[in-house]
């Protein structure tokens, strides 16, 4: 109906060929899009070091488009299928929706100080992360190879460039080029396998493919070629969420990127990522279950291994985040292995508590960095809690979040994907996941050990000795100028523990979440 | 009760954790104040719940049929009854827990078992005869610890709160009836546990906390996966998906443990273990490691010795204690017959722990070791009562448990002063410090011969029950047992002999112990103050009062232990007529 007012409107506008509700199927996605438009002119004629204008008017658009999001969960449209069955406007996408959106705001709420501080104040940073959004969004959504080969580029593009946002960094620059060099190889197995999806079943949307791949699967039929499809796509969205042993970008990017990109990437692009994951293997390639549930659940357990054990051996706090990050992807895995609706429905609980947990950890990171550097060392994290003892509880509680600590969202995380795996039977996984839990436990404790009783550590590294420096007035300077900020962090935390006690929360959410695929 | 005693009981200290970080820091006075307060406070409520329980008339005519608050499926009700419950929905998908029981009732499943089971579990406390006595001794604890901290104590307002913090972690564990809430619980007491670890000790506390820290998480997971697997177990053969203790209690008397296969290997047939035997050793596992038993025990030496006498009342008094807690709470309702299959593991274990740690308390110079081994001993008299699984040996642990926490804190106290006064833990170097601490010594020697099973006084009650109990069992148990009697007499007198008879004798400059003569009086005050005084006196006071009067003690845990062992003896459909007779349709493990 708008479009067509519109379209009469404006008559050489082609928008009489698209429905109205397709349009409003989308709304999110073109509102993040447009507001990328938006700050781009913005840029324009906003005086320099206009930096808190241009986030602002960023966080509005994000505001906007999380605002619609939730009126459309309300709403909850009867035919969520828009676009001739390419995207599914459904709660599974709404949800996913919710995080990223949420994420991103935070990511916004940090990055004006943590910019300033850096001396990396260009506009171009929120046009390229509003445009990252866009595609997370597209991808959440995807009900078709090409809408999700769109999606992955649209958000993969714009972040290669946040990667080597400070250029006067190396280590940036290192990772930047590592992030787009290992990216485009992942897109090219993505596109492989997609291609070879598309070459035995003849088509593109996951609707048609899952029904050839269903009379196939009843027959007893396993085409070798779609299950060489399978394993590329495997290998390529396993890259994105970064899970062993696809992961070998992860940390080099993870510590050279700013932390405000740091933070974004590691938890919104493995939220969209995830969903992408989620929605193909619980739904279309359900048929070829049988076939992908080992090679899954042998990446998840992987992951949950690798990451947690050389966690251990880590110095710098970005860096651990990183296998970290490796690890929870991995128990996340457990989710898609599982692939009923309790397990998709687990992984979404989990996605949901780690954007809590994760996005808090990183921006206690960033409202430690000083001018021309993130303090990420172990040693300029020792003694914290006398520095700033609100910081340190904070991250105190989001690394007993991350190793699954009751009273915080992280255990129900777990305890909801644990119960998954052992109701689907998969008690592996979920033997799997204690054994490494308890691993993690050694270095996310080691961090609460270092901010509490420095002098304390447990494996005396040879940086500790020489940590001459001592960060003082680093996140004084930071307080002066990242109120936002600082209330980013209290609200991950408020978050971690609100739903650390009342998981209902969004678990009744979940409830009625499964996947649509057409 | 009319008003929810228990949920007050769990928030008074969290409010008063609150009340005392809203304090100004350097106001030392105020926060003691406050901290003290606050812990009698709940020991109040604590008292009036132990008359409130004695109380009710009809508290024992309840515990004989069942309390009726709809835990009873089909008339076959739990054997372990609670009383002031309180229950709330927590987190619920799918049927609520009534619905359930009706369906259970009814004799159909109570959904379809292709859909995902429901996740619910409730906020439900309770408490039984046997917790009620540990809920009381963690509340005098927690006091005598608030009373013994010092003001001067460094980052006093942290210690305080999170001190009250943990002692709402351990009402919490003792009153939830909820699978979930207990081990949401019992993991999140670690957290104020691992910060007070720390934070205050002496310099090797870092890695004394975190060893405690894993040890004891990577054992609790392992009861998580339990649980996942209780709860899955028990639904699949009767209908009921619950994390419900007591509905689960009484379930146990439906599902099959039958499910073992054996295999053959060189000829011998080996039984496998049936899925009730792993998820018994899951638990045990955790709680083993809390106990600690002896091969799980290697944690305890190190935090025991490094940290600060307030931290260590309750943290040995009580803490430890939790691991009992849970042997009889849960592996003996939930896991009847694997309870009788793990008999001698178990005691063995028990018998292990009480020996190693014996041997051990002998060989140390570290007085605050020697209280760390002796510890280990003593509890692994505990478990041995627990798994004698009779009336004679529960009765006995159960009033041993209490009485342990007693005499361990008032050790902890009395080692503690030393220590402060002297600067050393090294018995060598210390001697004959009854002369210029007389009331010390005075004090320290009851709390010995308490720790060494002296007739009179209290462990020897709880140590002869469990004697009395593993020798109905074996007497091979109970002679070995006794060994552990014996020696605890040579290592206490060991200590308190070596610390207080003697010449005086106290460290020098260089680190070579100095014997001095006659000097006494120059020492100055470094007797025990009158606030170590008020703490000691109250736990010498009890030690005497359960020696000398042990018949109410006794007979008021007897009837939980008779509860107990009730459930743990209870025949379980090993039979799967039993179960299809009511129309149940018992599927071979989860679907």
């Amino acid at each position: 109906m708008i479009g067509a007012q519109v379209g009469a409107a404006v008559p050489w506008l082609p928008l009489h060929f698209v429905p109205a509700s397709d349009l409003l199927g989308i709304l999110p996605i073109l509102i993040v899009g447009g507001g990328a438009v938006v700050v781009l002119l913005a840029d324009l004629v906003v005086p320099r070091r206009g930096g808190p204008l241009l986030a602002t008017l960023t966080g509005v658009v994000l505001l906007a488009a999380l605002g619609t999001a939730v009126g459309q969960w309300a709403a909850n449209a009867a035919h969520p299928v828009v676009f001739d069955g390419s995207y599914a406007n459904d709660r599974f996408t709404l949800f996913a929706d919710f995080v990223i959106l949420a994420t991103a705001l935070a990511v916004v709420g940090l990055s004006p100080g943590y910019l300033r501080r850096r001396g990396l104040e260009e506009g171009e940073y929120y046009i390229l992360l509003l445009a990252s959004v866009a595609g997370m969004l597209v991808l959440d959504g995807a009900l078709n190879l090409i809408v999700i080969f769109l999606g992955i580029e649209l958000l993969s593009i714009p972040l290669y460039v946040l990667a080597g946002f400070a250029r006067d960094d190396k280590k940036s620059q290192e990772g930047a080029m590592k992030y787009l060099l290992l990216g485009g190889f992942a897109s090219a197995f993505l596109l492989y396998g997609m291609a070879l999806l598309y070459g035995e079943t003849g088509h593109t949307s996951l609707t048609a493919i899952h029904a050839v791949l269903l009379r196939g699967a009843t027959a007893g039929q396993f085409d070798p070629m779609i299950l060489a499809g399978i394993g590329l796509l495997v290998v390529g969205l396993a890259f994105k969420v970064s899970a062993a042993p696809f992961h070998w970008w992860t940390p080099d990017v993870y510590q050279g990127s700013p932390a405000v990109v740091t933070t974004f990437m590691s938890v919104a692009t493995k939220v969209a990522a995830f969903a992408v994951f989620l929605r193909l293997f619980s739904a279309t390639l359900a048929p070829y279950r049988s076939e992908w549930e080992i090679p899954v659940a042998v990446v998840a357990i992987i992951s949950m291994i690798y990451g947690n054990l050389v966690a251990v051996a880590q110095t710098s706090v970005k860096r651990l985040l990183a296998y970290s990050g490796i690890a929870q992807a991995g128990y996340v895995m457990i989710g898609v292995a599982v692939g009923r609706p309790d397990g998709t429905q687990a992984a979404l609980f989990y996605l949901a508590a780690y954007a809590f947990m994760n996005t808090g950890a990183f921006a206690v990171v960033t409202l430690l960095s000083r001018r021309g550097e993130d303090c990420d060392r172990y040693s300029q994290l020792a003694g914290l809690s006398r520095r700033e003892p609100l910081l340190a509880g904070l991250m105190a509680l989001f690394m007993l979040s991350l190793a699954g600590f009751p009273l915080t969202v992280g255990f129900f995380g777990k305890l909801f994907l644990f119960s998954a795996a052992i109701h689907d039977g998969q008690l592996s996984l979920a033997i799997w996941g204690i054994l490494t839990s308890a691993v993690s436990l050694f270095y996310y404790l080691r961090v609460i050990l270092l901010m509490y009783a420095p002098g304390e550590d447990v494996l005396e590294t040879q940086e500790m000795e020489v940590a001459g420096v001592s960060p003082e007035g680093s996140a004084v300077a930071a307080r002066s100028t990242a109120s936002p900020a600082v209330l980013v962090v209290a609200l991950a935390g408020f978050g971690t523990i609100l739903l650390g006690v009342f998981p209902a929360l969004i678990y009744t959410l979940l409830q009625g979440i499964s996947v649509v695929h057409g | 009760m009319s008003w929810p005693i228990l949920t007050v009981t769990l928030l008074v200290p969290l409010v008063g954790a609150l009340l005392v970080l809203a304090l100004p820091a350097q106001r030392g006075r105020a926060i003691r104040l406050v901290l003290v307060g606050v812990t009698a406070l709940t020991l109040g409520l604590t008292c009036v719940l132990l008359v409130a329980y004695l109380a009710v008339p009809s508290a024992a005519a309840s515990r004989l049929t069942g309390s009726a608050n709809g835990q009873s499926l089909s008339g076959i009700h739990s054997p372990v009854t609670f009383q002031f419950q309180e229950q709330v929905s927590w987190v619920q998908s799918g049927p609520s827990l009534s619905h359930l029981h009706a369906a259970f009732n009814e004799g159909n499943s109570a959904f379809n078992q292709a859909s995902p089971p429901p996740i619910n579990f409730s906020y439900h406390l309770g408490v039984d005869g046997m917790s009620i006595w540990l809920l009381a001794l963690a509340a005098l604890l927690f006091l005598v610890a608030a009373v013994v901290l010092s003001k001067r104590q460094e980052r006093l307002r942290s210690f305080a709160a999170l001190m009250l913090l943990s002692e709402v972690g351990v009402i919490g564990v003792l009153t939830s009836l909820d699978l979930i809430l207990f081990y949401f619980f019992w993991e999140a007491a670690l957290i104020p546990l691992y910060f007070l670890m720390i934070g205050w000790g002496d310099e090797r506390r870092g890695r004394a906390a975190l060893k405690f820290i894993i040890y004891t998480v990577a054992g609790s997971l392992f009861m998580l996966l339990a649980i996942i697997g209780v709860y899955f177990v028990t639904g699949a053969q009767t209908g009921v998906y619950t994390f419900d203790v007591p509905t689960l209690i009484a379930a146990q008397a439906f599902v099959e443990t039958t499910h073992a296969t054996s295999f053959s290997l060189f000829g011998h047939s080996f039984a496998l273990l049936n899925p009730q035997d792993w998820l018994f050793l899951a638990f045990a596992l955790a709680f083993a490691i809390k106990v600690p038993l002896v091969p799980f025990h290697s944690w305890l030496p190190d935090a025991y010795s490094s940290g600060r006498t307030p931290f260590l009342v309750f943290f040995a008094g009580i803490v430890s204690k939790l691991g009992a807690f849970g042997f009889i709470r849960y592996n003996l309702t939930l896991f009847p017959q694997a309870s009788h299959t793990f008999q001698p593991l178990l005691m063995g274990l028990a018998t292990a722990s009480i020996l190693y740690g014996a041997l051990a308390a002998l060989a140390q110079s570290d007085i605050k070791r020697v209280v760390a081994y002796a510890s280990i001993s003593h509890l692994g008299f505990v478990v041995l009562g627990i798994f004698a699984l009779n009336v004679n040996g529960l009765n006995g642990a159960i009033i041993q448990m209490v009485n342990h926490g007693i005499v361990i804190a008032a050790l902890f106290i009395c080692v503690g002063v030393v220590e402060a006064r002297f600067g050393t833990r090294n018995l060598r170097e210390l001697g004959g410090l009854a002369k210029p601490m007389p009331v010390l010594a005075g004090l320290f020697l009851v709390a010995t011969l308490a720790g060494l099973g002296m007739p009179l006084l209290n462990s020897f009650v709880g140590e002869f029950l469990i004697l009395l109990g593993s020798f109905q069992v074996s007497p091979v148990w109970a002679v070995l047992a006794s060994l552990g009697v014996i020696l605890a007499c040579w290592y206490m007198l060991r200590l308190y002999q070596g610390l207080t008879q003697g010449d005086l004798r106290l460290p020098g400059p260089d680190g070579v112990p100095q014997v001095l003569q006659g000097v006494a009086g120059r020492l100055g005050r470094v007797d025990v103050g009158p606030v170590e005084v008020a703490a000691l006196v109250p736990l010498v006071a009890l030690m005497i009062l359960v020696g000398v009067f042990p018949a109410p003690v006794i007979h008021l845990g007897r009837f939980s232990a008779a509860q107990y062992v009730q459930a743990a003896n209870r025949p379980t459909a090993t039979n799967p007529a039993q179960a299809s007779a009511r129309g149940l349709t018992a599927p071979g493990g989860a679907p």
